[in-house]
């Protein structure tokens, strides 16, 4: 797939030289429009709610491009829907202006209250799908984004969802998640294998076929690597599969490997015990250790760590019942983050570096996710009312968390804002689904 | 600037890496299950009453010495799956160090924990829970 926005201002000599030096890295079209962006995002007031957009239909001739038209429709639709960012507005029949030019009717837009339009047109160019797409602020009339986006029609999906993550940065100012992929376990098959699934459920793959138990499967944040834990060897092991020629390295030491977290692409956490107790320690992707980080009698388990690596929550026994921890990686020092409620696992660190998410196993026996500051402040409760909620998991743009609920039967995983709003299923699928983790760039 | 995710995009649909199974492992030696010594809640110290089975696990090995013995470290389904791994761990471990301290051989034991991965009960209750924290003992061989 490839897509070109407006170079207002540029040679195509210079473009061309550009995208050589780049070798097929593409140049970001956005920055010819950074200042608009800047405007749109400045006289947007903070916490104003959804943004109403008007959705246009996608405009196309021929049967062929009539039907990729509908598809782009539905899929920028269901893009725009799952963010939560936005309120869709029904486009207003008279949207379009009479005659050749067929200009935005900016009046008929505003009356309706849309504060954004996005439209465009869908044709064939060399056999391949060629998508125009144009966003507009309806109220000063004025451009915001002008990008076409060119793949096969097997890319569909992936042109429309290019689209909505460029629309939501734009919008935004941050990166989106559409791209992204999140990991699970599930017990289709009758036995734990690991399977992955787009950001929205859509799309699930099995991984493995080990016919054994595999666990805790969790991308590393450059998505060269999958690190997971699987009984193949008769034991729970940490192996890491490189993605780009499929070896897998593997941890030889005797006793558990529990719950691998990535503190950067080269450096994978996970707790081993061949040295008697249950300790964290860093591993790299070749199954070598680097180094031991804890040293506490008691159980020490499940790191993740802040975006710069630089500290590591992870629960620790060492006071009794888990709580959970956060340990200096430079000094060594350690602070105990979690003090209300007497059961907290599964730490999962935001990529905003801010927040920690985490499950609290409460009095009245439910299992509820919160989210607490990195420096112990500002906890608050995300679930509650729905059984057992477990193994939070970031999107990569703090956003949204995918969880794991029993709310209705068996494990699901579901999806709610970073504030617990809009809590929903994620994906159907057959058997139990667990321990999803939400990768950062695939 | 760029768009690493976008770039990715085209790619990320296309693969399909499916992992290849493992070839079908040997079959197992001959086993015998021993019985199970069982655990408080969040607890890997022994009971008093574990004692008993501990020593009947010994006695089988001084009887078979050419066997070893499979150490399994379980959990109830409640608390998390990834902290129930390491305290079915030492579950298992607590037991092995027992029959070390009254001379049974290091070399001819093994733990795995299976955590809350492989409950014995299938019940949603204390009577359940409370079969499911145990240690397992599996003689393997003669």
């Amino acid at each position: 797939m490839n897509s070109h926005g407006t170079m207002i201002g540029f040679s195509k000599v210079i473009i061309s030289a550009a995208l050589l030096l780049l070798a097929g890295i593409l140049l970001n079209p956005l920055a010819a429009i950074a200042v608009e962006q800047g405007e749109y995002i400045a006289i947007r007031k903070q916490g104003t709610g959804k943004i109403a957009i008007v959705l246009d239909r996608t405009s196309a001739k021929g049967k062929t491009e009539s039907a990729w038209a509908q598809s782009l429709d539905a899929i920028v639709k269901d893009g725009l829907v799952f963010s939560d960012l936005f309120s869709i507005l029904p486009p207003p029949s008279n949207i379009r202006a009479e005659g050749k030019d067929k200009a935005v009717n900016f009046s008929a837009l505003s009356s309706v209250g849309s504060e954004v339009y996005a439209g465009g047109s869908v044709s064939k160019k060399s056999g391949k799908v060629h998508l125009d797409m144009e966003v507009y602020d309806t109220f000063g009339s004025k451009l915001l984004l002008k990008k076409s986006y060119t793949g096969s029609e097997a890319e569909l999906r992936s042109m429309g969802h290019a689209f909505c993550a460029d629309l939501i940065e734009m919008l935004t100012g941050k990166k989106s998640y559409f791209g992204s992929k999140i990991v699970f376990v599930s017990s289709k098959t009758g036995n734990k294998e690991i399977y992955q699934c787009d950001f929205d459920g859509q799309g699930v793959q099995q991984l493995t076929n080990f016919r054994s138990i595999s666990l805790t499967p969790v991308f590393s944040p450059d998505g060269r690597y999958l690190a997971y834990t699987s009984y193949t060897s008769g034991r729970p092991t940490l192996y890491v599969k490189n993605l780009a020629d499929n070896t897998i390295a593997s941890v030889v030491k005797n006793g558990v490997s529990v719950d691998p977290g990535w503190r950067n692409t080269g450096e994978v956490a996970t707790t081993l015990s061949f040295e008697g107790d249950q300790e964290i320690y860093l591993v790299r992707p070749d199954g070598s250790i680097t180094r031991r980080i804890t040293s506490s009698r008691g159980i020490d388990v499940s790191p993740t760590f802040s975006p710069d690596g630089s500290r590591m929550a992870f629960v620790s026994a060492r006071n009794g019942l888990p709580q959970i921890f956060i340990q200096d990686m430079q000094t060594g020092a350690v602070k105990r983050l979690t003090y209300s409620g007497r059961y907290n696992t599964q730490p999962s660190w935001s990529p905003g570096g801010d927040k920690i998410a985490y499950t609290t196993w409460e009095k009245s026996g439910e299992i509820n996710i919160f989210v607490i500051n990195a420096d112990g402040s500002g906890l608050k409760r995300l679930t509650s009312g729905a059984r057992e909620n477990e193994s939070p998991s970031w999107s990569p743009d703090g956003s949204m968390i995918v969880f794991t609920s029993n709310r209705q039967g068996g494990k699901r995983l579901y999806v709610m804002g970073s504030n617990g709003e809009n809590q929903r299923r994620l994906l159907q699928m057959e058997g139990e689904q667990m321990q999803p983790s939400w990768s950062l760039f695939r | 600037m760029f768009i690493p995710g976008m770039l990715l995009l085209g790619a990320c649909c296309c693969e399909k890496d499916v992992v290849v199974a493992p070839p079908p492992p040997p079959p197992p030696p001959p086993q015998v299950e021993l019985g199970d010594i069982f655990f408080d809640f969040d607890k890997s110290e022994l009971r008093a009453e574990a004692v008993q089975q501990l020593q009947k696990n010994f006695d089988w090995m001084k009887q078979n010495p050419a066997g070893t013995l499979i150490i399994e470290g379980h959990c109830d389904e409640r608390g998390t799956n990834e902290y129930n791994m390491a305290l079915g761990e030492r579950r298992a471990n607590a037991a092995k160090d027992y029959m070390i301290n009254i001379g049974a051989d290091p070399a001819k034991m093994q733990t795995v924990s299976y955590g809350e991965e492989r409950p014995f009960a299938l019940g949603h209750d204390e009577a359940a829970w409370q079969q499911n924290r145990r240690a397992h003992f599996v003689g393997q061989g003669r």
